[in-house]
């Protein structure tokens, strides 16, 4: 049975998928579903029917991109087939530079020396006690601290005068003060740290210093130190602070008085000249400036 | 200036995060404004683009001073307070008419902007024809050979994909490819200056062929617009290049050690550590131990023999 004859019919009945006439065959970049058709336009037509020529360019295009399309593979979702894109080729600018990363915490450090990894929890817990399921935390939560209980026992080392109820409340509290001062301690470093990164980039050299605390400690010795001199006499004639620091690493070398060198002796002499007079009889003042500043001040 | 807003709330805090620098970022939302003179064919663009761009969109209504070109600071003030970093601006003079400028911004500094004028321009409410849905991916294309080679043509493709491309996936639904954007660089001018560029939007209808892949025909939906290219501001190379950045996390990964070889079969490598072969733990055999216990056990018979012979000799 000759079945292809009945095949051609039912081919004729739809129109063609297929495009032909184009002569430089089109670029893709399936990842952002873009065409580039590289064939020159026919101008002739372009000017005749404008519109009509456009759309037929387009549909013609159009069907050569879904051809493309739906040769990609396919995955079928809850959506419907969905076809799996590659990734795309033009590149867009960003709108915002890239994050830089952040500095790590203590536990953050800690977690990764040790291998702990964070696994996510359920929010809800059953509670024994109360045989009901309650938050892991917050409010209503099994971890409450209890200051809401409405009997504490005594527990056994401790004065039976105290009030449990004020016990707990300043147990809180001193937990919270804890935690605020582990989170101010972690911003500190954070902040030393990328100073300390900024500081390497400038001067292309590693820090031998891993204590972020102790390189803020040098930070302010430093500034002491800058503070000391910035009085009017250099800071010569202060009096001595008992237990002040003492700047390290300064040390003056002088040349000796006579040398039988002379010729070091006349360099040093002529540099002097020539940053007070200028070099080579060129003067250091803009005479012709200096000239007309006078004029218009007068 | 703006003021850095310090977060007094979880909800304030979460947009403010939601608004920092990321690896995979939010899609791009534009600013559609009007200039101190507006036309009616402006208008009607300015109206038109914002719907293809909507959800992230927004669209001053109230007329600007702005003047993009000489001054850029009103852009970066926008861009801050709407964390928008594509811009559209409207304007009409008997110099430049019916003038759009597309602007975009690098972290919310200006990078790069360019002047379409518009010589005829359709809205989508004169296309009598049903619209796709609000928020689609379309698609695009690009005919003509001037795409690649001029640099007022290159940096209008880079603006059309980037206003529009919306969020970068790796899967799409096919029953979603709604509309497809259409533009086309007809012929340079006579004193080789760049010609006309025709943007077209058209609805995708998938018609019934007789195999597999779906017969395409499109109707058109609008906006429709015949431009010329005016002034155009570069991106300044190094913020280019910095823009262009990929962080590593979105780099493709390559697979190192694994091959296809000839027949067509996966081959995989794997690398053992040095190997310190007489300190490798292997089976006991019991039969291949070193004879010490009996060779020693003959020795010692051997010995008493001989003592056992000299006393015997000495008798």
């Amino acid at each position: 049975m000759d079945v292809s004859g009945v095949l051609e019919a039912h081919k004729q009945k739809f129109k063609s998928v297929s495009v032909e006439g184009k002569v430089i065959p089109l670029e893709y970049d399936l990842g952002l579903l873009t065409a580039y058709d590289q064939n020159p336009i026919d101008e002739a037509l372009l000017k005749k029917n404008k519109d009509e020529y456009l759309q037929s360019l387009s549909r013609d295009n159009a069907q050569l991109l879904f051809n493309e399309i739906f040769q990609l593979p396919t995955i079928s979702d809850d959506n419907g087939v969905m076809a799996m894109l590659p990734t795309p080729t033009t590149l867009l600018p960003r709108e915002k530079p890239l994050p830089k990363p952040k500095p790590e915490t203590r536990w953050e450090k800690f977690a990764k020396a040790k291998g702990i990894v964070n696994r996510k929890k359920e929010r809800m817990v059953f509670d024994d006690n109360t045989g009901e399921y309650k938050p892991r935390w917050g409010y209503k939560g099994i971890n409450d601290d209890g200051s809401k209980d409405w009997i504490i026992e005594v527990p056994a080392g401790s004065n039976p005068m105290e009030d449990q109820y004020e016990a707990r409340r300043d147990a809180k509290k001193e937990r919270i003060d804890k935690n605020d001062k582990r989170r101010q301690r972690n911003m500190e470093e954070a902040a030393v740290a990328s100073k300390m990164d900024q500081k390497t980039v400038n001067k292309g050299e590693r820090p031998n210093m891993d204590n972020a605390r102790s390189m803020k400690r040098k930070e302010i010795e430093n500034q002491i130190l800058i503070s000391k001199s910035s009085t009017a006499s250099v800071g010569k004639f202060d009096e001595a602070i008992k237990g002040d620091l003492k700047p390290k690493g300064i040390k003056r070398k002088f040349e000796p008085n006579v040398t039988a060198d002379l010729s070091k002796e006349k360099a040093g002499n002529m540099s002097i000249l020539d940053r007070v007079v200028g070099k080579n009889g060129e003067d250091l003042v803009n005479v012709r400036k200096a000239i007309k500043a006078t004029k218009s001040r007068k | 200036m703006l003021r850095t807003i310090t977060p007094r709330n979880a909800r304030v805090k979460r947009v403010l995060k939601n608004r920092e620098a990321k690896t995979e970022e939010n899609i791009k939302t534009a600013i559609f404004i009007r200039g101190s003179q507006t036309s009616q064919i402006v208008n009607d663009a300015l109206a038109d683009l914002y719907m293809l761009k909507k959800p992230h969109a927004v669209n001053f209504t109230k007329k600007n001073q702005i003047h993009p070109f000489e001054d850029h600071s009103n852009l970066q003030f926008f861009s801050q307070k709407n964390d928008a970093s594509l811009f559209v601006i409207g304007t009409h003079s008997k110099k430049r008419p019916n003038t759009l400028t597309f602007a975009r911004m690098f972290d919310h500094q200006l990078l790069d902007m360019m002047e379409v004028s518009i010589e005829k321009g359709t809205p989508m409410k004169d296309f009598k024809t049903p619209k796709s849905a609000i928020g689609m991916k379309p698609c695009f294309m690009f005919n003509g050979d001037m795409w690649d080679q001029n640099p007022h043509y290159i940096m209008f493709k880079s603006m059309i994909l980037d206003f529009y491309h919306g969020q970068t996936v790796d899967k799409v639904a096919l029953a979603g490819l709604e509309y497809v954007i259409s533009v086309t660089s007809g012929p340079m001018t006579s004193e080789g200056k760049p010609g006309k560029i025709y943007l077209r939007t058209y609805t995708i209808v998938l018609k019934r062929s007789g195999v597999k892949l779906p017969r395409i025909e499109l109707v058109e939906m609008g906006p429709s617009m015949d431009m010329t290219f005016g002034r155009m501001t570069e991106a300044k190379p190094d913020v280019w290049k910095q823009s262009l950045r990929v962080p590593k996390e979105l780099k493709p990964k390559k697979k190192k050690n694994i091959t296809k070889d000839v027949m067509g079969d996966t081959v995989g490598r794997i690398h053992m550590g040095r190997q310190d072969f007489d300190k490798i733990q292997t089976r006991k055999m019991k039969g291949l131990k070193k004879r010490t216990a009996s060779t020693e056990e003959e020795g010692e018979s051997g010995d008493k023999k001989q003592r056992v012979d000299d006393s015997d000799d000495e008798e």
